[in-house]
């Protein structure tokens, strides 16, 4: 059979002489599930918005079920049957599922939107799929599983035959990923191509019939998923072995470092994001928190680090008041923090590396030395971080835009790392990051929390909090629904009954344990 | 090897700069031609007008004076990627209050003269924190609140320099000449020596000690900028506003100090159009200069020390545009069309890029072509 999708010798390049893509040659074949990994920066985005027609190849053909296609937008590519699912979905959120699944080719009775039919089109196209959603449902109203839903009906009602989704996994619970992967089987049966972006070898294995792995803007190769390994993928992306998994030594808890006494915060909105939460962090222990996305999490460490007031409730460090303060007199009070955006919060892209490395420290000695900022020290403890941290660059004074993704968050790491904290807020440490750096990061967490400093872990990644924690806190809607004492001896299904606010503990069951 | 030398940035951004340049100034020659009976004796004015007596080489340097602290001024505030339109009031003010002192305070020059700069200085300080400080506390838009300010400034300049300054009797407004303890003192010091150099910079072209307080602030500038911690909340905030204040930099504080700074320097250039060039107060002083400076930090791209640089050329085509427009058949608005254009071509960021882009592309074609295999993997600097 000749494959659906066949890139031949594909080049990008991109106006500000980046290569994104060198010679790549990928086919898929049709009614299979195609996996394509690869590290950040690896060109594998690229590559996809060349089918979607989001980017032009500078070289190169693409071949759409054997016919040559130089796509100029995605327009093309959409009645050329292809439909792509994006990571930020692209959805209305004021109008409803129905509305959203047809926008753009909608059922119209003399000139007006046909509500009715559209209704029965997505109820019927959900059926045919077994991809359940509640067309009438307000779109800002449902979950990301479902919104996601909504994503995937829209490419299908357009007619495509060939689904792209780029890392659809990344804000699921395991429970969504499940069924997420349950429909895409279904959907492959019924004859759909499906192409997936993933950074987590386990769905790679799980779900796909064959795997490309991408590395450095070129295929380094494509193999069925029944002859490839977790371990052999990670050689591949990276380069070299990597640890799939780490023994971490036993935690030594210590004292009492933070002390969270009925937080609550209400949004500008009126919201209750966060409802009455306590807990404490003890130094040498990493506390996890486990939650699907868009629980409270994201306000939790804002609040915590004075990047934002709280409504109500106390914080202390080593007995010390950090709620409603600036995020100066919390960081004095050695709180580092690893913020959940690096692009946004954590890095200035254009300033340099070793002025990305100051931020918590230039307008004190050894760094300040009378009115001037001894550029001496800095450009020393640049040198310094960049050695120890392994950041991939020739020098400090290079802009930090000029990093890979992966070394620009070993930037973040470096900074907090060697701020010597008592307390360390960590927020997705290791999102959209390559297996490399992945693993740096989780070793350097481990590190100092084996050293001595109290964790905060968020993640979105359960597999993340549930390896590198001593201790979990399942949240839901702004509520902790749960606490762990012992992090390995919980399994995932169960933890994710607690952040979807199925199961939940007594408050007088946690009271202790937290 | 050249290769090498064009990966240079600072080499890059003189490529650049010459290649627009070039290009601008073939594209006003065409325009010349079209619009001039003697196109080559025209653009031979607007080219070399301000060299050719020293009146014009002076009007020049005290015009790229002023520039060079407007742009200063400018490039405080865009650094921390703000705005303003503020100089001008700024400027009114300083040149009010120091034109007040030079006038009516009875001090010898060496007191006056430094009390009445400072006081523009601290003016344009105050007067530029406002803005800054409606900004960070009230969250207004730079834009509109500088220029509303320019306006109540503009108000407050005309109403003292004509009820109170101006005086009884003259038929137009504007203040007495000052007295010579309130004039900056030429550039070259009255000593034997150099009498016949002074001499001549006296009577023809009066350039000031302003030369000399003017790169002294460049250097000040670029210190503040560079080096001191403020500087460094500075440029942080221009580069990620929300980094600055994850990192626990006074954000508010900084956006204030920028633009109260960047008043000061705007004021120091109020008191230089009174004491260094007018020798009077004069209705509209501002006028024609007021927002040059957003050209000037444009082309000099906020770096303080390519600043006087940048108002050097700037004002020497507009040096040059005026004896054009004054000894040739080319309208003045012509020549403001040959300036817009090389302006807009040196501000234009990506004239090189595009260059380039066109270059790798047909290359790689090349390549292909012959079946030669990538080079890039490592290889760059093979080409």
């Amino acid at each position: 059979m000749p494959p659906i999708i066949d890139l031949q010798e594909i080049y990008k390049i991109y106006p500000n002489g980046v290569m994104a893509n060198k010679g790549v040659n990928f086919s898929v074949d049709p009614c299979e599930i195609h996996a394509l990994v690869g590290e950040n920066g690896a060109g594998k985005s690229t590559l996809m918005k060349i089918i979607y027609g989001m980017e032009q190849p500078t070289e190169g053909k693409v071949i759409i079920e054997g016919v040559e296609r130089e796509f100029q937008s995605s327009r093309d590519a959409i009645d050329a049957g292809i439909g792509m699912v994006h990571q930020n979905f692209m959805l209305v959120p004021s109008f409803s599922v129905a509305e959203n699944v047809v926008l753009g080719q909608e059922p119209t009775q003399r000139g007006l939107l046909n509500k009715q039919q559209a209704i029965e089109d997505t109820i019927k196209i959900s059926e045919q799929y077994g991809l359940r959603v509640n067309p009438e449902a307000i779109v800002d109203s449902i979950n990301v599983g479902m919104r996601q839903r909504v994503e995937i009906l829209k490419a299908l009602y357009r007619g495509a035959n060939i689904l792209i989704l780029d890392e659809p996994t990344a804000v699921l619970t395991p429970q969504e990923t499940q069924e997420l992967f349950i429909a895409i089987r279904k959907l492959v049966d019924q004859g759909k191509t499906v192409v997936f972006i993933t950074h987590k070898l386990r769905e790679v294995k799980e779900v796909s019939d064959r795997v490309t792995v991408m590395r450095k803007g070129e295929v380094i190769g494509t193999v069925p998923t029944s002859e490839a390994t977790r371990e052999s993928l990670a050689r591949m992306m990276v380069g070299r072995e990597v640890l799939m998994s780490f023994e971490k030594p036993k935690s030594k808890r210590g004292k009492k470092v933070m002390e969270v006494q009925n937080l609550s915060y209400v949004d500008d909105t009126g919201v209750q994001v966060l409802d009455n939460v306590s807990f404490n962090i003890f130094s040498g222990e990493i506390l996890g928190i486990a939650g699907v996305e868009g629980n409270g999490q994201t306000e939790l460490v804002e609040v915590l680090t004075g990047l934002r007031s709280a409504t109500s409730g106390n914080a202390l460090v080593n007995g010390k008041p950090v709620l409603n303060k600036t995020p100066r007199e919390v960081r004095m009070a050695r709180v580092s923090h690893i913020p959940e955006d690096r692009l946004t919060n954590g890095l200035a892209l254009d300033a340099s590396i070793n002025e990305n490395l100051i931020v918590d420290r230039y307008f004190r000695p050894p760094y300040k030395n009378g009115l001037l900022i001894d550029y001496k020290k800095v450009s020393e403890l640049g040198k310094k971080s960049i050695k120890e941290y392994g950041i991939l660059t020739p020098d400090g004074e290079l802009p930090v835009s000029s990093l890979s993704g992966g070394n620009m968050q070993k930037v973040i790491v470096a900074r907090e790392f060697t701020s010597d904290p008592e307390l360390l807020i960590a927020a997705q440490p290791t999102r959209g990051i390559d297996v490399g750096a992945t693993e740096f990061v989780r070793e350097q967490l481990v590190r100092q929390r084996t050293d001595g400093t109290a964790v905060l872990l968020v993640s979105a990644d359960l597999g993340e909090v549930m390896s590198l924690s001593d201790r979990i806190i399942a949240i839901y809607e702004g509520e902790i629904t749960g606490v762990f004492p012992d992090a390995a001896s919980v399994t995932e299904e169960e933890l994710g009954l607690y952040m979807l606010g199925i199961k939940r503990q007594a408050k007088e069951e946690m009271e202790e344990l937290l | 090897m050249i290769r090498k030398l064009y990966m240079k940035p600072f080499v890059r951004e003189l490529l650049r700069i010459l290649l627009a340049v070039t290009i601008s100034l073939v594209l006003g020659f065409i325009i010349t031609l079209l619009v001039s009976e003697d196109p080559f004796g025209a653009y031979q004015a607007f080219l070399t007008g301000p060299l050719t007596r020293i009146n014009r080489t002076g009007e020049w340097i005290k015009e790229a004076i002023t520039l060079t602290l407007l742009g200063l001024s400018v490039a405080l505030v865009f650094k921390a990627q703000l705005f303003s339109l503020g100089a001008e009031g700024q400027m009114l003010l300083g040149a009010l209050v120091s034109g007040t002192i030079a006038l009516f305070v009875p001090l010898p020059a060496i007191l006056r003269i430094p009390l009445a700069l400072v006081a523009a200085m601290l003016v344009g300080f105050l007067f530029g924190a406002l803005p800054g400080y409606l900004k960070a506390h009230l969250n207004a838009n730079e834009i509109v609140s500088t220029l509303m300010l320019n306006a109540i400034a503009l108000r407050l300049y005309d109403y003292f320099l004509i009820f109170h300054i101006k005086p009884d009797g003259a038929g137009y407004n504007a203040s007495d000449f000052f007295p010579k303890e309130g004039i900056l003192p030429t550039f070259i010091p009255n000593v034997p020596f150099l009498a016949d150099a002074y001499e001549l910079f006296s009577r023809r072209a009066n350039v000031t000690i302003m030369l000399y307080i003017a790169i002294a602030v460049v250097v000040l500038v670029w210190y503040l900028m560079f080096r001191t911690p403020f500087g460094y909340e500075l440029r942080m905030l221009g580069a990620n506003i929300k980094f600055a204040r994850y990192g626990g930099i006074d954000t508010k504080k900084t956006v204030i100090l920028s633009f109260a700074i960047s008043g000061l320097v705007a004021g120091l250039a109020g008191a230089h159009l009174g004491m260094g060039i007018h020798e009077k107060l004069i209705a509209n002083i501002t006028i024609g200069i007021a927002f040059e400076g957003i050209v000037v930090a444009l082309l000099a791209r906020n770096n303080p020390v390519a600043v006087p640089f940048a108002a050097l050329a700037y004002g020497y085509l507009r040096a040059g545009a005026d004896v054009m427009e004054r000894s040739s058949d080319v309208s003045r608005e012509m020549v403001l069309v040959i300036q817009a254009i090389i302006i807009l071509l040196v501000t234009a960021e990506r004239v090189l890029p595009i260059v380039q882009q066109r270059v790798s592309a047909s290359r790689r074609k090349k390549q292909n072509n012959n079946e030669v295999p990538s080079i890039e993997e490592g290889g760059q600097n093979a080409v």
